[in-house]
């Protein structure tokens, strides 16, 4: 069914008008604010701030590495669990279950998820309580407010991601292409290593990306886990806005932020395709 | 013989270790949700795990606290009516770039995309920064335009992927039978696409539920919604009347997996989130 032009026009019009000003000019708007200052003049200070001190390289470089061990961590977390969805296909009842235990923490907030895990990590919590009971440890470890909660909690956010990812490419692979390997002779482990690990690549690419760009703007669980103190870049956004209220800082962060994370996704994107030519 | 035998039980072993390793996995994905809703029922005034006793009065002070009602419902504001404005404006735009030979259409389906790979804290910023101008920073409509950009991606994707293989002669045989251009699209077209349509605007409500990242710099003075109030608190104490606040959160989302799955199927869903 052809949709005319005058109703095309309507249909298509109203939404990309509310798009270009609710979306397209405010990001506009926030790269006009990283060039400019409380008198209103153009000038380059807050890119000579940002760029001139070393604390925030530190912050950004922080924020990168979090994303990063994030995106590797999930991978080999997600891959099996994607994995084993996909071999238990005809387990209509078993694969239901493994889709909302993944979903469920994707639909609850990453502050109510990350308050469990304020609870299993306290000096009472959960995992002492374990590490002592095993004798692993004989007083209670600070887990909380560290580096390690902070890399826990966003593997925890992301995983559901990096899963849903892998397994959407995998559930759509051709199942006789394994059966074609195995009736050649190869095992399961070579199957999986030369037939099904390379064609599942876009899912992995997709799942990569996704986290990356997630952790790398992600705000809340950072916050929590460190026990408030500014770490990650997005925390810096936010005390530039809204305590600090020097929204022209904020904004040059942002854009920095911003800049480095599609240029790191256009590098990742050119390297996968020099080493996989068009198929 | 014996190299086949050998070669099922490495397979039975693969298999069995893959199972373990994805159930653990799957253990870990709900832990923190079991330990929340477990302690929200301690009798004691602290956060207890396991919890100590059964009890339901943390639930019955959080549900006598009218600012914790009002934030839910502010939430529930927000969400329905962001999910229906997107519904308005992504629908019909998915159906006209599906269906036009517009130059450029690929460009426009990838804008409408975008906010999805656009940090949220951009966005959010950005929307205080159009509000200010227009002069409603800082209100219910605020967070409305900004939530309405977060879930548009997600209605547009579906419904373009749920056109995607749709067979045009169904719609030809409807207007070959006489009927009009609306009744075609009513009667075929959209029942066709009703899922794809219903899994969008679902994922949509969810992330506009749980979003913090564009609220937070658009929250009404007064009055925040459930989760940004649950993240102010959090921050500087946890106790168990936050852990039944963020329990009831869980009990939501339990209602809306089943009910995706009961509309959708979740298996179609899998391959349509983030």
């Amino acid at each position: 069914m052809r949709i005319n032009r005058f109703w095309a026009a309507i249909l298509l019009g109203i939404p990309l008008i509310y798009l270009i000003v609710f979306f397209v000019t405010p990001l506009g708007m926030v790269f006009v604010d990283s060039f400019s200052n409380k008198a209103g003049e153009l000038t380059l200070e807050n890119y000579a701030i940002v760029l001139g001190d070393p604390y925030y390289w530190r912050v950004l470089g922080y924020t990168l590495w979090i994303a990063l061990i994030t995106c590797i961590a999930t991978l080999i977390f997600g891959y099996p669990l994607a994995y084993y969805m996909s071999l238990i296909e005809r387990r209509r009842a078993v694969r239901r279950l493994c889709f909302i235990l993944i979903l469920m923490p994707l639909f609850t907030s990453n502050i109510v998820r990350s308050f469990g895990w304020i609870v299993l990590l306290g000096r009472e919590g959960l995992i002492n309580e374990t590490l002592m009971l095993l004798g692993l440890v004989d007083r209670p470890l600070r887990l909380l407010s560290t580096e390690t909660a902070i890399i826990i909690g966003m593997i925890y956010v992301m995983l559901p991601f990096m899963v849903l990812a892998i397994a959407s490419v995998l559930q759509n692979m051709n199942p006789s292409l394994r059966e074609a390997s195995r009736d050649l002779g190869a095992g399961a482990f070579t199957t999986f290593l030369k037939v099904t690990l390379p064609l599942s690549v876009p899912g992995i690419v997709a799942g990569t990306l996704i986290v990356f760009t997630l952790s790398i703007s992600s705000y809340v669980t950072p916050r929590i886990m460190s026990g408030g103190r500014s770490v990650v870049s997005s925390m810096l956004i936010y005390d530039q806005f809204m305590l600090v209220f020097n929204p022209f800082l904020g904004s040059a962060i942002a854009v920095v932020l911003l800049v480095t994370c599609f240029l790191l996704i256009v590098a990742y994107t050119l390297l996968l395709e020099r080493r996989q030519p068009a198929r | 013989m014996s190299r086949h035998l050998i070669a099922r039980a490495r397979n039975s072993f693969g298999t069995v270790l893959l199972s373990a390793v994805a159930w653990v996995v799957l253990l870990y994905l709900v832990l923190p949700l079991a330990v929340v809703i477990a302690i929200s029922f301690t009798t004691t005034e602290y956060l207890a795990f396991p919890p100590v006793g059964f009890t339901l009065r943390w639930y019955q002070r959080f549900l006598a606290d009218p600012s914790y009602v009002d934030s839910i419902l502010l939430s529930a504001r927000l969400a329905f009516g962001a999910t229906l404005i997107g519904f308005l404006l992504g629908v019909p735009a998915a159906l006209v770039l599906k269906r036009s030979t517009l130059r450029g259409a690929t460009f426009i389906a990838n804008l409408f995309l975008s906010p999805l790979i656009l940090p949220a804290i951009i966005i959010g910023v950005g929307v205080l920064q159009i509000s200010d101008a227009l002069g409603f920073a800082r209100s219910f409509e605020a967070m409305l335009v900004g939530h309405v950009v977060i879930i548009l991606p997600y209605i547009v994707r579906t419904t373009l992927a749920s056109l995607e293989g749709f067979d045009n002669s169904l719609e030809e045989a409807a207007q070959d039978l006489g009927a009009s251009g609306f009744a075609t699209f009513f009667y075929v077209t959209l029942p066709m696409i009703k899922p794809g349509i219903i899994a969008g605007c679902l994922f949509g409500l969810i992330m506009s539920w749980i979003d913090v990242e564009v609220s937070i710099f658009n929250t009404v003075i007064a009055q925040s919604p459930i989760p940004v109030k649950v993240f102010n608190y959090v921050q500087y104490s946890v106790d168990p009347m936050i852990a039944a606040v963020s329990a009831g959160t869980i009990y939501i989302a339990f209602i809306l997996v089943f009910l995706l799955d009961r509309l959708v199927g979740l298996d179609k869903v899998a391959g349509q989130q983030k």
